[in-house]
């Protein structure tokens, strides 16, 4: 019953699937245009922002359309709330990823430094693990463990940490200094890129319980009890 | 930001958890309706609420109506249907030997789906229950406080000689629960009150009943989902059940608060209703 | 938008509609035509009665009693009337209110198998020949007692009880459920729900049913010859428990004397029944309808 309603809401789902997936391919993109200094490609994953921006304006505009008319209630409307929710997720990181590719354009001819470039790969890398996890929850509808998220997130805050102790550690002297300052900030956003991935996790959770928890946010350190 | 956390803990799917300030008017226990042997509803547990509006939803066959004319013993007319299992009002079981269901009527009242205003006057609908029960003195201040209490009154005040049928659907079921308020009952029900209303009708209705909770218990049958949403604070479904030899029943499949049923309902059977998925 | 069909568009009437036409037209006619003649026929009696009665209608007719031992000429059937009057007037005093009471208990309070009996002891009734029904009532009443008018309208009692019973029965059941439930719902008794809101609804029903009684009593002659017949309407006498006169009876003495004075006068007598109850019929639609009216339903 209710064909037609069903099958928008699998045509919302499935956008943002795709709409993951890219952002997936973003953030790897990202990584790539960092380990290599690569402007050419700093600005085709630019330009590659449009695609992600394409589908999240279909699902901001499919879904108060399908809330006036269908009027979803219970799992749905949990499911059409948490899409609304993860929608926006994705596009911030799909927004931090164009961030890090100009901040390594504005980088370039810099000197670099090994270490930090490394770090930063694996931050990246642990952000895209946690996103794909967190998005296969989502479809899954599986929520079993949120612990292995949170687990995820905890080694990308202490890499951030390490990080700018390593930063600080190369000096005041200038061209240094300048891409240090670069770097930081692309860490941070691959932190908050981290940030959104858990985010997504709650999504998922709250529309297989039905209760929406928070797993961590800035003030608690630790995550709060299970109920 | 801190975070919002609603905890519902459903211990019982039936009976909801009792907040210190809820007051059962209605406790049925293993209730069960038949009509000529055939099972209508069976092993119903619920308490409803005092000063709450309670809505009963569910497809048809379910036992909604069967249900809500139990509260208010209309099933006695019936001369088929037989009842068992516990209802109590107010600690009293309905059912029991010594109760006068004229008297159970007097304080339940009832406002049916089809307005059913009598063939008389504006003033004589709304007086008829009061000389009956002889409450003749300052009649005209007790029919404007019905009218007032059901809304009706500065649309008809200067009418009230007027026959009731010359009303529009809407006034006359404002009328009927008029009537109804009349004889100064503890609870109301309705039986698909706002079914045979257009939609602005039917907002009247619903603004009404959330006046009329601060005075009255409100048990009101609907099968429009939307209008349980807007209007009720609980929310019973009531789901089939089909026999393996194919007769069908109505039980009590899940009880709880309204919000609670329209976005995370505990049974399979009530997501499947109330998303359309599942007749 | 084109039309690509081979044949040209056209709403007129093709073979199949035209026949259905034609032969709705043929039913209509001849629905017309009973009813042309179920009045024809109506008409025909009036006229009838009319011609040949109206002739000896006369104020006197109305105002003198019957005329004495041979007299034919002058003299008035007065006291058949209020003969006729009195009679039917305790008949309905009798049958009225136990017709309803008997169509209450029937409609709302009888189960149903007593129902089903109820309805056909009284259909039985209403088909007993009335001069049967004549020789109960003597000899439940006249054979102890002697003739008297109250015998007479215990005769015409039982004849209309049915008729008043069967037809408040029907508005009864006419009255929709849903007026006794609002009623019911407030805590009101099913008796004073049944008299205040049911039975005021059928009351027009019961106003027809009570009056087409009415007339038939009016005009039954076969029981009050047993019952009444007695009766003398040379002097005033309005006791009840003495035989009285009726117009029936008149016209059936009347018409069987040879003189042809009386016998007009029994077609007088019989214009002046049938003038009643047309009267009566018209009266109590008019007031049906003023009845309705008031209630603005």
């Amino acid at each position: 019953m209710r064909e037609l309603y069903s099958t928008e809401l699998e045509e919302l789902e499935r956008l943002l699937r795709e709409e993951g997936e890219l952002v997936d391919r973003a953030i790897r993109g990202a990584l790539n245009v960092l380990a290599r200094d690569d402007v050419d490609l700093a600005d085709e994953l630019i330009a590659f922002d449009d695609e992600v921006d394409r589908r999240y304006l279909s699902i901001e505009q499919g879904i108060p359309s399908l809330l006036a008319r269908q009027t979803p209630v219970a799992g749905d409307l949990r499911l059409v709330l948490a899409i609304l929710y993860v929608n926006l997720h994705l596009e911030r990181v799909a927004d931090y990823c164009v961030t890090v590719a100009k901040l390594t354009k504005l980088a370039h001819g810099l000197p670099r430094d090994a270490g930090v470039l490394d770090a930063l790969e694996e931050m990246g890398e642990r952000c895209r693990e946690m996103l794909s996890t967190g998005l296969e929850y989502f479809s899954a509808r599986d929520f079993t463990d949120p612990q292995a998220l949170i687990d995820m997130d905890r080694p990308i805050d202490r890499a951030n940490r390490k990080l700018i102790d390593r930063l600080i550690a190369l000096g005041p002297d200038e061209p240094r200094r300048e891409w240090a300052m670069r770097m930081m900030l692309v860490s941070r956003c691959l932190e908050r890129i981290g940030d959104h991935a858990v985010d997504i996790g709650e999504q998922a959770a709250y529309l297989v319980r039905g209760e929406f928890e928070e797993f961590t946010d800035a003030s608690h350190k630790t995550p709060r009890p299970a109920p | 930001m801190e975070a919002i956390k609603t905890k519902i803990e459903v211990s019982n799917k039936e009976r909801p958890p009792t907040a210190t300030d809820r007051v059962a008017v209605f406790e049925a226990r293993d209730l069960a309706v038949s009509y000529a042997g055939q099972p209508a509803i069976a092993g119903v547990n619920i308490d409803i609420y005092q000063r709450l509006i309670t809505a009963i939803i569910g497809p048809s066959g379910c036992g909604k109506s069967t249900f809500l004319r139990t509260l208010n013993r209309m099933n006695d007319l019936v001369p088929s249907a037989a009842l068992s299992g516990e209802l109590r009002y107010r600690g009293i079981e309905l059912y029991g030997p010594g109760v006068d269901a004229v008297e159970v009527r007097r304080r339940v009242g009832m406002v049916f789906q089809r307005p059913n205003p009598f063939h008389s006057s504006i003033y004589d609908n709304v007086a008829y229950g009061m000389r009956i029960l002889g409450l003749k003195k300052d009649l005209d201040q007790r029919v404007e406080k019905a009218l007032r209490s059901a809304a009706l009154w500065d649309e008809v005040k200067d009418r009230l000689k007027d026959s009731a049928l010359g009303l529009s659907g809407g006034q006359q079921q404002r009328l009927c629960i008029a009537r109804a308020i009349a004889v100064e009952p503890e609870v109301i029900l309705f039986d698909e009150p706002a079914s045979a209303l257009d939609p602005i009708a039917t907002s009247a209705i619903e603004d009404l009943m959330h006046e009329l909770k601060r005075d009255y218990t409100l048990v009101i049958v609907t099968h429009n989902m939307q209008q349980a949403a807007r209007v009720a604070d609980m929310t019973a479904f009531f789901g089939l059940e089909v026999e393996p030899d194919g007769s069908r029943y109505g039980v009590l499949v899940e009880y709880d608060e309204t919000t609670k049923i329209f976005t995370n309902p505990s049974d399979p059977r009530t997501e499947g209703y109330v998303t359309g998925r599942f007749g | 938008m084109s039309d690509t069909s081979s044949a040209p568009f056209s709403l007129r009437a093709s073979g199949r509609l035209r026949r259905r036409q034609l032969v709705n037209r043929a039913m209509g006619g001849l629905a017309l035509g009973a009813a042309a003649l179920a009045v024809t026929v109506l008409a025909i009696v009036v006229i009838s009665v009319g011609s040949r009665g109206a002739g000896a209608l006369n104020l006197d007719f109305f105002t003198q009693s019957q005329p004495q031992g041979f007299n034919p000429k002058g003299g008035g059937v007065l006291f058949a009337i209020v003969g006729t009057a009195i009679l039917v007037g305790i008949a309905t005093l009798i049958a009225l209110p136990l017709g309803v009471l008997v169509a209450i208990y029937v409609s709302e309070l009888a189960s149903p198998r007593l129902a089903r009996l109820a309805r056909m002891a009284l259909d039985i009734t209403n088909g007993i020949p009335t001069i049967v029904i004549g020789i109960f009532v003597f000899t439940m009443i006249v054979a102890a007692h002697g003739q008297s008018a109250f015998a007479g309208a215990i005769g015409l009692a039982i004849i209309m009880l049915p008729l008043i019973a069967r037809a408040t029965e029907e508005v009864l059941l006419l009255v929709p459920a849903s007026q006794r439930e609002a009623s019911l719902a407030l805590g009101v008794s099913r008796w004073r729900t049944t008299l205040q809101v049911v039975v005021p609804s059928a009351l027009g029903g019961i106003i027809t049913g009570t009056t087409l009684a009415i007339a038939r009593a009016a005009g039954e002659t076969a029981p009050l010859l047993f019952l009444t017949s007695l009766g003398v309407s040379s002097h005033a006498d309005l006791n009840p428990f003495h035989p009285l006169q009726s117009l029936t009876l008149v016209i059936f003495t009347y018409s069987e004397q040879g003189d042809p004075g009386l016998q007009a006068k029994a077609w007088a007598a019989a214009f002046i029944l049938m003038c009643f109850v047309l009267f009566t019929s018209l009266a109590s639609k008019l007031a049906l309808a003023r009845y309705r009216k008031k209630l603005g339903g």
